[in-house]
């Protein structure tokens, strides 16, 4: 019998882990976690994990533009795919990102609308088949969603649809990652206002000098109104991102190390 | 059972809310006829009610006359009521500074008298006044109850306005909301700066027309002799100490977001930024810089992406 006891102190403190970790109930105790793991990860196998860090502020100033910034980097594994979504925006998903090259950081930096209180995930697919969940909570007085763009009330983005501007900043240090950021004007309506029909950047591609592409990016509505994008890339000379919409216009802006 | 229940509610409500909202305004004499209600250094929350800001009325011999009414119909009530107990004179002037909520939510308790404001300050207040209010309602609760937007009955369009015996100057300036009074006291020498000025409590910034507009506003008020300066928020100083306070701080604030966007951070990274030392004393500091960041990065990130850094780059960020 005494024999016994390591290997059961053993099961159950395995047990105790997994419980924690591989299938366990939503640690920030969203309503629509249930749902919205069997939307976007059906029945696969998922673990709760720090090492998947999601940046927001603790409170949304600007409903329409809070930042978040998601980083799975510390998880050391190859990535085949990062979901990014709010729990409980009317649009959930914000973005789906396939980092295709080491020499991107499986990570991004953007801003998007939230209409309440709200956690807000990145679900990191490695290449054993596991989904890595990280989260935040953030507070919000609401409205993100079905306010209507700045551009609806402003004529200026039509002349300006599409411009882009980028800037390739180099690292502080030699281990560090350059930042790449990018901005481009883009109205981003969600459709949920009246009268104002769904108009959104919905695939980008960041390519390197030999236009092999880093990563890829299916984007939502929900992501703000004129979209900054941030990459941390390693090694580059020149970057381009590519950008096309929901009715089809194509943007493309390139950035270059050591140009300014 | 019925008691019992009663004693409940009572433990339950109380604590939350004070004693049935009284927001304990206590006029302070801070010179001669002036009386200040000193906000406290805090942000909007259903423990203060939204008595965070400061209000100051002149009692004369011809009446009262009031500058802001504060963040609620109970708050302009209970001002009403504190200033009763100081002068059986009427309320006969009301001043609105600007057109953030705090400052004027409390109109209602002085229909009687005739309320001033900026041009541009009532147009905020008939445009925006109801979202801000119903924001107010969000936050602080119940407190609000009763409050609606009453607009100002006359533009102010004088610099000269005497009153009970008091020389008094309106200066009109902008780079808190784009539209701010501020009032100085010829008789006194006191200076009520408005929300231009704010002491040992952290800035905001929601509405500002740019950092470089709020300096130059801070330059004007420098040059005004004066010898009590009233701020927004805070306590009340002697000398320039809380007009050096603001504009070091928006040079920082400024030279952080510069820096930072030149650098590449995004914008959680740069509302993470180090807090500067020199403002140690300063309240909501963290809290008031995340929301800086918010209101004002995105113009610094695009400067930094569309205009390289030279000579001319620092005079452009401020304006």
């Amino acid at each position: 019998m005494d024999r016994c006891r390591p290997a059961l102190l053993l099961a159950l403190l395995l047990s105790c882990g997994l419980a924690q970790g591989a299938g366990a109930p939503d640690p920030l105790g969203s309503p629509m976690w249930d749902y919205l793991r069997e939307r976007f990860l059906g029945d696969d196998r998922y673990r709760f994990d720090d090492r998947v860090r999601v940046e927001l502020p603790p409170f949304a100033e600007d409903p329409t533009q809070v930042p978040v910034t998601i980083d799975a980097t510390a998880l050391k594994v190859p990535v085949e795919r990062i979901l990014i979504w709010a729990d409980l925006n009317p649009i959930q998903h914000i973005a789906t990102l396939y980092p295709l090259s080491d020499r991107v950081a499986p990570a991004l930096s953007l801003r998007i609308k939230v209409q309440q209180a709200t956690v807000v995930r990145a679900a990191v697919l490695a290449a054993d088949g596991t989904w890595y969940l990280g989260g935040r909570h953030i507070d919000a007085a609401g409205g993100g969603c079905t306010a209507p763009s700045q551009a609806a009330a402003d004529p200026y983005w039509e002349s300006h649809l599409g411009e882009m501007q980028g800037r390739l900043f180099p690292p502080h240090s030699p281990d560090v990652s350059q930042r790449a950021r990018f901005r481009v004007v883009h109205p981003m309506d969600t459709g949920l206002v009246d009268g104002i029909p769904e108009f959104y950047i919905e695939r980008a591609r960041l390519e390197d000098e030999h236009s092999h592409a880093l990563m890829r990016l299916e984007l939502s509505p929900p992501v703000s109104e004129n979209p900054m994008l941030s990459f941390d890339t390693r090694g580059v000379r020149e970057l381009r991102l590519w950008l096309r919409d929901n009715n089809g216009n194509e943007f493309a802006t390139g950035v270059a190390a050591g140009g300014e | 059972m019925r008691a019992c229940l009663l004693l409940i509610w009572v433990l339950l409500v109380l604590p939350a809310h004070g004693a049935a909202f009284d927001y304990g305004l206590e006029p302070r004499l801070i010179a001669p006829d002036t009386w200040l209600v000193e906000g406290r250094r805090e942000a909007f929350s259903e423990h203060n009610g939204g008595h965070i800001v400061n209000v100051v009325f002149l009692a004369t011999d011809e009446g009262v006359l009031l500058f802001d009414t504060g963040p609620s119909r109970r708050f302009g009530e209970q001002l009403r009521a504190a200033i009763g107990r100081i002068t059986d004179k009427p309320v006969v002037h009301v001043f609105n500074s600007h057109a953030h909520p705090d400052h004027f939510l409390g109109n209602q308790a002085f229909d009687d008298a005739v309320i001033w404001a900026l041009p541009a300050v009532r147009e905020l207040m008939a445009r925006d006044g109801e979202a801000l209010a119903g924001n107010l309602y969000g936050l602080v609760g119940d407190w609000m109850r009763g409050t609606a937007v009453r607009l100002p009955d006359r533009s102010i369009e004088q610099e000269r306005f005497d009153f009970g015996g008091h020389r008094l100057r309106l200066i009109a300036l902008q780079g808190h909301t784009g539209a701010d009074l501020a009032l100085l006291d010829e008789t006194t020498g006191v200076l009520l700066a408005g929300d231009l000025v704010f002491h040992q409590r952290a800035l905001t910034t929601p509405q500002t027309p740019g950092i470089g507009v709020w300096l130059d506003d801070l330059e004007r008020l420098e040059k005004i002799g004066y010898r009590l300066l009233v701020p927004g928020h805070g306590p009340p100083a002697p000398d320039a100490r809380a007009l050096i306070q603001t504009r070091d701080y928006l040079n920082w604030l400024d030279r952080l977001l510069r820096e930072s966007a030149e650098a590449g951070l995004t914008m959680n990274e740069a509302m993470r930024a180090a807090l500067d030392p020199r403002f140690e004393g300063v309240a909501l500091r963290r809290y008031e810089l995340q929301r800086s960041v918010s209101h004002l990065y995105p113009s610094y990130e695009q400067r930094a992406l569309t205009s390289p850094p030279g000579p001319k780059y620092h005079e452009k960020a401020h304006r």
